[in-house]
């Protein structure tokens, strides 16, 4: 599998485009979940919320995160946090969510 | 900034079984209609309607919901389930206690099978309440959604306890009143405390949910709530203690209660995000405009205006099954494609996610025989519900029928799902994520 070293935070919301929240079918990047991406040479810090507070997804997503950027960035520290400020709400969602949730 | 905690979901094991005796319970339910036909010609308190409706509560409603309860507590209440093993003791003397039950009425025997079924199932709700009770004692923040779920398991206990006191009642009578009087009783607070207090607290969560939808305060929350309680509880001590003719304003209360609720959806479907609905929440939607028919029926039954015997008892009949196998059926068979398919995917799937490219909950079950499903059994619960009207057998038959097949098309389904096995999947190649 090619791996890479993040050059900018656009390259770690890329690989997090792979996550799919199940319920809507849609990544959490464009659900608008991810919250924070900070990378320096050493780690990728990463804050990111869930739909509603207390959802099952909650251990899914976190861990899939950290997975598939240790996968990606091997040579990076990666920090998950699971924040709940500001609250999600739908007004979140980016364009191109918007665009695919209009699709279905 | 406050960070949260991992997943609070219980074990498959916990929460499985339960679907799959609710998918048992339910065919057993339409193939008894199937040869129940005759019963529908008089009063309601007949022993094959009374396994009906007890199989139609109990196996299928009850267990559904608690099944379905113990994954989304942890989501409404956002902690643990407070105790997996008096979750599932639960199930058993459930399940134990709706088979005796059902045994003891479709053969009228009121004894000892009887009195054992009453028991299974009183202390099953007991333990019930104890797992909800401490569950919701640790919840870090209190909501509205907890008041309705913990006061409809209070109610639930209450139901079961009557329905105790009557089960003795058969062969020791000594109830001050005639059973008829009770069961009404019995039914209308499990009716109105458990199902729709239970209803209202999960699907006030789960709708907005599932429409990606954000609904501003609880105002509309917080009326239904009192309202329905409000109601509730001034009709048991009227009917118990008082007896005066002020049946239709508790009944007026209840249905308020709903409205309530009904606008807080209203709120909730005019800022969806999401466009489409699928067929889980189509059926869902079904469900509540089926909610009218046993409102308004609540309202006539409750006036205790002059008609015929004969037309009276039909009323009675329809007002039942438009509540079991109305309002509540169409509830089950549409949300638990929205919940089941979730379970077993986060089982099956969840250390997957990010490494293998792995299929949505969605592709877990078939659309086709959904569709059919709900067709199916809406054409056989408005043809019951006309036969009954019309007090002709064939026609009941023919609704029978038309049920059984949405039952089977449900069990299929519902079995496909719990026995789903993860094929072989493929790592992410990482190129286009939105491709």
């Amino acid at each position: 599998m090619e791996t890479l070293t993040p050059d900018t935070p656009e390259q770690v919301l890329e690989t997090l485009k792979y996550i799919i929240d199940p319920e809507i079918g849609i990544n959490i990047v464009d659900l608008g979940l991810v919250y924070k991406v900070a990378v320096d040479e050493e780690h990728i810090h990463i804050e990111l919320t869930l739909t509603t507070k207390g959802c099952p997804m909650s251990g899914t997503i976190t861990t899939a995160t950290q997975q598939i950027l240790k996968r990606r960035f091997p040579d990076h520290e990666i920090v998950v946090e699971l924040v709940w400020v500001p609250v999600w709400s739908p007004e979140m969602i980016t364009d191109e969510g918007r665009r695919q949730l209009d699709e279905m | 900034m406050s960070t949260a905690t991992a997943s609070n979901s219980p074990g498959k094991w916990v929460v499985l079984p339960h679907y799959a005796f609710a998918a048992v319970s339910f065919l057993t339910l339409c193939l008894l209609l199937l040869f129940s036909t005759d019963a529908f010609g008089g009063h309601y308190f007949h022993p094959k309607l009374l396994t009906l409706t007890h199989v139609a509560v109990l196996g299928w409603a009850t267990m559904t919901i608690f099944g379905a309860l113990y994954q989304l507590l942890p989501v409404v209440l956002e902690g643990k389930l407070y105790s997996e093993k008096l979750a599932i003791w639960t199930f058993g003397l459930l399940g134990t206690g709706t088979i005796l039950l059902a045994y003891s009425f479709w053969f009228f025997q009121v004894g000892l099978p009887m009195h054992l079924a009453a028991c299974c199932l009183f202390v099953s709700f007991l333990l019930f309440n104890i797992n909800i009770i401490q569950t919701a004692r640790k919840a870090p923040k209190w909501t509205v959604e907890a008041d309705f779920i913990v006061t409809s398991a209070a109610w639930l206990l209450l139901t079961g306890f009557i329905g105790l006191l009557m089960a003795v009642n058969f062969t020791q009578p000594f109830l001050p009143q005639d059973h008829v009087h009770y069961l009404k009783l019995h039914a209308h607070i499990g009716m109105g405390g458990w199902f729709l207090l239970l209803i209202i607290g999960v699907g006030a969560k789960l709708i907005p949910m599932f429409l990606l939808a954000h609904v501003e305060g609880t105002k509309h929350l917080n009326w239904s709530y009192n309202l329905i309680n409000a109601g509730l509880v001034l009709f048991t001590f009227d009917h118990l203690f008082l007896h005066t003719r002020l049946l239709p304003l508790y009944a007026g209360l209840v249905v308020g209660g709903v409205g309530a609720f009904l606008l807080f959806l209203r709120e909730a479907k005019k800022s969806r995000q999401r466009a489409d609905l699928d067929l889980g929440m189509q059926q869902t939607f079904v469900a509540l405009a089926l909610l009218v028919v046993p409102l308004g029926l609540l309202l006539l039954v409750s006036s205790q205006i002059e008609l015929p015997a004969a037309v009276m008892s039909s009323l009675y009949l329809v007002y039942g099954l438009s509540i079991f196998l109305g309002f509540v059926s169409a509830l089950i068979l549409g949300q638990t494609f929205k919940t089941l398919p979730f379970i077993i995917w986060m089982h099956a799937y969840e250390d997957l996610v990010g490494r293998f490219k792995t299929p949505l909950p969605k592709d877990l079950y078939s659309h086709a025989l959904l569709r059919w499903q709900n067709i199916c059994y809406l054409l056989g619960f408005v043809v019951v519900v006309a036969g009954v009207l019309l007090r002709e057998q064939a026609v009941i038959l023919v609704g029978a029928i038309s049920l059984t097949v949405a039952a089977v098309l449900y069990t299929v389904n519902v079995f496909h799902l719990l026995l789903h096995k993860v094929p072989d999947l493929k790592p992410f190649p990482y190129g286009n994520a939105n491709a």
